[in-house]
């Protein structure tokens, strides 16, 4: 049922979009936001191929819809469903297996690691003067990965990705209104992979260990010059599309992958040029960072404070991250993926509830999974989230 | 001067490009291949003892593997059938429904690195083809490694086929990766669960000590 007020329960305080917004600041909100992050569970919840759902806009829609509708409410709309998988691995930068295509048509899509950068391709940004440089790389590799985009010459890349953005805006507008008239918020504008990032899949784990060793200066100066033009674009992409969130993936940078010094000496100057932009164009980035973080939060802390959604997946330890970094970042996250697809709904709603007592005192946190909902979770877990959610994540007037 | 200090001193500054040719000059000196791959394995225990130490981190690991199998690939043929001394036998894969393999090759060339033989069975792995290579090896340890859900239901199935081939009572397993917790050696009912690949070893060469107590 949609409340009157627009708000997503009658006893709510605040809209989605205002209780988001303090807890950005690091403010106390009426409640704890719920933000489920659910992707893949869509089609076997609701019955649907994979295959279709992630290729066809109208099944998606309804899919998310039907999942909504038999377990929410919450509050904040993950939207990340692409048009096309064209779209999708030049946001990414990683080679998609997809179903129905390389896979069968009812599982996830898979990556497909591939080495598709060269060392001289360090050189090319370098030898690359425009201002839409992160731009011309990513559109110079996407023949190399993408099965979509193989044999695309450069102006029929190009057009295809022009008309995939205009494609990708006219089907958001008619998705986000259903979710907007539920009182939701939507959560991105944009979303890309981080220059430090993208190199390190693009080169793949072994030549970019090596890069580490023997060509660091190349790996921290590319990812710089690639930055501004990845701010840039990422405003602007996300102003088109009307919501003023990056979400930026950091899936590479975490001490899963690189030391702390690694990051700080390598990683962080660029992706502090490109978060400083993007705050200071008046957007919040969401950092989704994957892996374990935990050594890495104290240089985290040279970032702007109460203007940064940091997304944590359950490997950094989100309690001892609230102590370190809770006062400076807003967290969100991390119902683990193993408890969703195997535990009971007791397990999960006693887990819903400590976050909500620990990471979400005094405000500055959003409750959802660690990472993705998993396609396989229970939907019993899922409504223990939300239950857990309206049980619990009342703050005191 | 030790003859393998500056064999040593390339492998342990992570020099790649230049351990092959240290090697060629050893071998063409007469060191003996047995020597060489036990420096070799010295090596990469002083560089796992620094990764949990927490002073090294992937690419220091991926690299000194990486050393590992080229100098490992060039000496096992001219070692004796008395020199390949293994200290156990283990199958690896990645359960069906997941493709992913880092974490895998990483612990793969460690527990090589480490004495043990290793059969890995790639990725996307069918619950009987783990069952088929454990009976073919007669290995003591199954590892499976995992990034996303998944491969649950799969890893649920050959813990199941386990059971009803009778090799559970002989198999110690091993679960890793990124999505797995310590609750599911529980729930699965699996030995031991790990998501860094060093105590991975640790984990699988205490079942060997275990094996050799209760003999």
């Amino acid at each position: 049922m949609i409340p009157s007020s627009g708000k997503i329960y009658e006893k709510d305080r605040m809209t989605a979009q205002e209780r988001l917004d303090a807890v950005i600041r690091l403010e106390r909100p009426d409640r704890v936001p719920l933000s489920m992050m659910l992707y893949y569970y869509g089609p076997f919840h609701a019955g649907v191929k994979m295959s279709d759902y992630m290729t066809k806009p109208k099944v998606y829609m309804q899919t998310m819809r039907t999942v909504y509708e038999d377990i929410g409410p919450w509050d904040i709309y993950y939207n990340i469903n692409p048009v096309s998988r064209l779209m999708y691995s030049f946001t990414m930068m990683m080679r998609y297996l997809y179903p129905g295509k390389e896979l069968p048509d009812d599982v996830m899509s898979q990556v497909d690691e591939i080495e598709y950068m060269q060392p001289e391709d360090y050189d090319w940004i370098f030898d690359t003067n425009s201002k839409y440089v992160d731009f011309l790389f990513r559109a110079r590799m996407i023949p190399r990965f993408c099965k979509d985009g193989e044999k695309l010459g450069t102006v029929s890349l190009w057009l295809k990705l022009a008309m995939g953005l205009l494609q990708q805006k006219l089907f958001w507008k008619r998705d986000w209104k259903w979710w907007r008239a539920r009182g939701m918020v939507i959560q991105i504008g944009y979303q890309a992979e981080m220059p430090f990032d993208m190199f390190s899949q693009a080169r793949t784990v072994v030549p970019f260990s090596l890069d580490i060793y023997q060509r660091p200066e190349k790996i921290r100066d590319a990812a710089l010059k690639l930055a501004p033009s990845f701010a840039e674009s990422s405003i602007q992409t996300a102003r088109f599309m009307g919501v003023p969130r990056i979400q930026c993936y950091l899936h590479r940078t975490s001490n899963d992958f690189i030391s702390p010094q690694t990051f700080e000496d390598l990683a962080f100057p660029g992706m502090e040029l490109i978060i400083n932009r993007i705050i200071d164009a008046g957007l919040t980035p969401i950092l989704h960072c994957d892996g374990n973080w935990t050594k890495n939060l104290k240089i985290l802390r040279r970032l702007p404070a109460k203007k940064i959604i940091l997304q944590l997946d359950g490997l950094t330890d989100i309690f001892q991250a609230k102590k370190e970094i809770g006062d400076h970042m807003c967290l969100f996250g991390d119902v683990p993926a193993e408890k969703l697809a195997l535990g009971s709904s007791q397990e999960v709603e006693e887990y819903c509830h400590r976050l909500i007592e620990e990471v979400g005192k005094d405000g500055g946190f959003i409750l959802a999974g660690a990472c993705e909902i998993p396609y396989n979770a229970k939907s019993e877990n899922l409504r223990a989230m939300v239950e857990a959610n309206y049980k619990y994540g009342y703050y005191d007037e | 001067m030790d003859e393998l200090a500056k064999f040593r001193e390339i492998f342990l500054s992570f020099k790649i490009d230049s351990i092959e040719a240290e090697m060629e000059k050893l071998l063409e000196s007469g060191v003996s291949a047995q020597d060489l791959l036990a420096a070799c394995q010295k090596c990469m225990e002083e560089i796992g003892k620094k990764f949990e130490l927490g002073e090294y981190f992937l690419p220091e690991l991926v690299i000194a593997g990486e050393m590992f199998k080229k100098v490992s690939s060039r000496l096992r043929p001219i070692l004796t059938a008395t020199d390949k001394e293994s200290v156990g036998k283990i199958v690896l894969g990645t359960p069906k429904g997941d493709r992913h393999h880092l974490g895998k090759d990483v612990f793969s060339i460690l527990a090589e690195a480490s004495g043990f033989d290793v059969y890995d069975l790639g990725v996307d792995v069918a619950p009987e083809t783990f069952i088929s290579k454990l009976e073919e090896t007669g290995a003591q340890i199954l590892g499976m490694s995992v990034l996303i859900t998944t491969a649950f239901v799969p890893m649920q199935d050959v813990m199941r086929l386990l059971e009803e081939t009778g090799l559970r009572k002989r198999i110690n397993v091993i679960i890793g990766g990124g999505v797995t917790t310590k609750d599911m050696i529980q729930r699965l009912g699996v030995d031991a669960q790990t998501r860094d690949a060093y105590e991975g070893i640790k984990i699988i060469q205490s079942f060997m000590i275990q094996r050799e107590e209760m003999e």
